[in-house]
Order: C-alpha cells, then sequence, then structure tokens
C-alpha cells in the first residue's frame, strides 16, 4: 500500500493484516557541486527500489512519502524528528517499522531510532534504465523482500 | 478625458478575460461530455494488444516459470514502463496455462512453491494464502477467488500475453 487515497481506502477495511510500515530516508542538498549527482542518482534508486518491494508485498506494507532531511543536518535531531513519524504511525496496528537508505550516516544513530535501519550499501552511479542495473535492483528487493519477510 | 477611456476599456478588457475564462471553463466542461457520448465509437478494443514474453513455446515445461515482460501502460498522468510477470506451465492436456502473481487476497507476489510446507502449490508470502497448481484458492487460507489467469496466444512458436482476467468464483 501506498499513502495515496484508493490505497488507504483498502486500508482502513483491512488494516489488521498490513502491519508492516517501510519508511524511505532521503537526504537532499544542492549546496555541494562534487556530490549532488551521486544524491540524486541514489534518491532515483532508492525510489525504484522502495517501489518494488511494495509492490511485492503490498497485502502487508504500507509505504509512506519519503523523509526528507538536509545532508548536513545535526544526525541526532533527525533521529528525533523520524521518530515523531513513527510515534504517529504507531496509532495504527503498525507491528514493524523499516528504514531503507543509502545513507550510512544513519548507522551511528541506530540505537535511538525508533525501528529498524536497513542500510544499503554502494550504488554511486549509473544508469537507471540500463540491464545490469535492473538486474541489481531486483537482486537487492529479493534480499530485502527475505528480510522483511524473516521479521513476521 | 483620456483616463475615463482608460477605465473603460479596462472594463472592457477584464469582461473579454472572464468571457474568454468562462468559455474555457465551458469547453473544458462540455468536452468530456461530448467524448463520453462518442467514446464507445472511437475506443479501440484493448484486445489484440498482447506481447510477445519472449518465451518459446518449447521451453514451456509442466513446471510453474516465471516470465517477466515490459508493457507501456497511460495511468492517468504518467506514461510509464510497467513490468508485469506470470506464472506460466502446461498442464497435463498440453495446454499453455499463464497466472497472474497478484495474490487474490491484498496483492502480493505469490510464488510457485514458495513455502517449502507447501509444495506443488503457489504460496503467498504475506498472510500465508495458498492456491492449487490450477489456480484455485486453498479454502481456509485468506484469499477469496482463484488467481486471474492472463490472455494468451501463441505466434510463430512464442507465447504473448494479454490482459489478467478473473477467473469465475470457487
Ligand atoms: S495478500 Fe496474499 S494472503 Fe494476504
Amino acid at each position: 500500500m501506498k499513502w495515496k487515497k484508493s490505497d488507504l481506502n483498502q486500508y482502513k477495511q483491512a488494516k489488521e493484516y498490513i502491519d508492516t510500515i517501510l519508511i524511505p530516508l532521503v537526504p537532499f542538498h544542492l549546496s555541494n557541486d562534487n556530490t549532488m549527482e551521486k544524491s540524486a542518482f541514489q534518491s532515483e534508486v532508492l525510489s525504484v527500489f522502495t517501489n518494488e518491494i511494495e509492490n511485492e508485498l503490498s497485502g502487508r506494507i504500507m509505504l509512506t512519502p519519503n523523509y526528507s532531511y538536509l545532508k548536513s543536518a545535526d544526525q541526532e535531531m533527525e533521529v528525533e524528528r523520524l521518530n515523531t513519524w513513527v510515534y504517529d504511525l504507531q496509532k495504527q496496528p503498525f507491528n514493524h517499522v523499516f528504514f531503507v537508505t543509502f545513507d550510512a550516516a544513519w548507522k551511528k544513530n541506530e540505537q535511538a531510532m525508533q525501528g529498524t535501519l536497513v542500510w544499503l550499501p554502494g550504488l554511486h552511479s549509473g544508469d537507471l534504465h540500463n540491464k545490469e542495473m535492473h538486474a541489481l535492483i531486483r537482486d537487492q528487493v529479493e534480499q530485502i523482500g527475505e528480510l522483511i519477510r524473516s521479521y513476521w | 478625458m483620456s483616463e475615463k477611456k482608460q477605465q473603460v476599456s479596462r472594463r472592457q478588457f477584464l469582461n473579454y478575460t472572464l468571457t474568454g475564462v468562462g468559455g474555457f471553463m465551458a469547453a473544458g466542461m462540455l468536452a468530456p461530455m461530448l467524448r463520453m457520448a462518442v467514446d464507445p465509437v472511437l475506443k479501440t478494443s484493448s484486445h489484440g494488444d498482447l506481447a510477445n514474453v519472449s518465451l518459446s513455446v518449447d521451453d514451456i515445461t509442466d513446471e510453474p516459470q516465471r516470465v517477466d515482460w515490459k508493457i507501456d501502460q497511460v495511468d492517468g498522468w504518467y506514461e510509464s514502463e510497467v513490468t508485469k510477470t506470470a506464472w506460466v506451465y502446461k498442464d497435463e492436456n498440453d495446454e499453455i496455462l499463464a497466472f497472474s502473481p497478484i495474490c487474490k487476497h491484498l496483492g502480493c507476489f505469490v510464488s510457485w512453491e514458495g513455502s517449502e510446507d507447501f509444495p506443488d502449490e503457489f504460496y503467498c508470502p504475506c498472510h500465508g494464502g495458498r492456491y492449487y497448481k490450477d489456480g484455485t484458492n486453498v479454502p481456509g487460507t485468506p484469499p477469496l477467488a482463484p488467481l486471474d489467469q492472463f490472455e494468451q496466444k501463441v505466434e510463430d512458436g512464442m507465447l504473448f500475453l494479454g490482459e489478467a482476467k478473473e477467473q469465475g468464483e470457487a
């Protein structure tokens, strides 16, 4: 399920079956010429990626909009802000919260996060549309899907 | 005086624009109605839009295999390439069957023999939904209907698949 009207309509009628939340963590900046392309690319890949996972497990997973933050922002503050998202969605019967990101900075504060951090390493550049990239993404989707299922 | 003239023309100008906007809105409202009226005539049949899924009929066995292919889909605002998936096999009469992997419960992807505990069945990882090899839902598991089946044809030894259609209630 996604955070859109038609899905939410279905969600309200089947809440007890959708017990898992997926939040993509996407750093944003335009300040550094050297890294902005890489950041944008990773954000694109991440959205393909999370959409795929949602697609395969849509009957049990709710994918939220991206959690965006400034790359240079204070990490501890961000963890706090992110946790307010979790407190909000805990008003519904969700048992599992997963954060997915390419940004290794979250690793340092993993303990304080109210959910499971899934950090995907690598992927600095490439072409989103070529075959190898598809295969790569498929492969990762499969693995993360397995990881998520192991929590169920 | 010139000032007076200007005011009139400004009022006129506003009037014109408003009429223009009104006209646009009216056209905007009428167009879809008109379209609806003639739509059945214009509508091209969605049949015949079967896509080659790059699978030779000779490669289809009695073991369901996963087939992925791409189609262009226009979905409201966006035109996008979407990946479609099917489980394809031949039954005992050598008839080709192509099932949609979308679970009829809440839409997760089912896999052939996706659980070791249930050999010879399609399995949904989300809430343990199960289907027999012929797509029929296993009673007592969450899905209430059999898996959808794709429209299909064979041309030059290649498999073509179209839309997934619901099967009769089981
Ligand atoms: S979505 Fe398949 S059993 Fe619930």
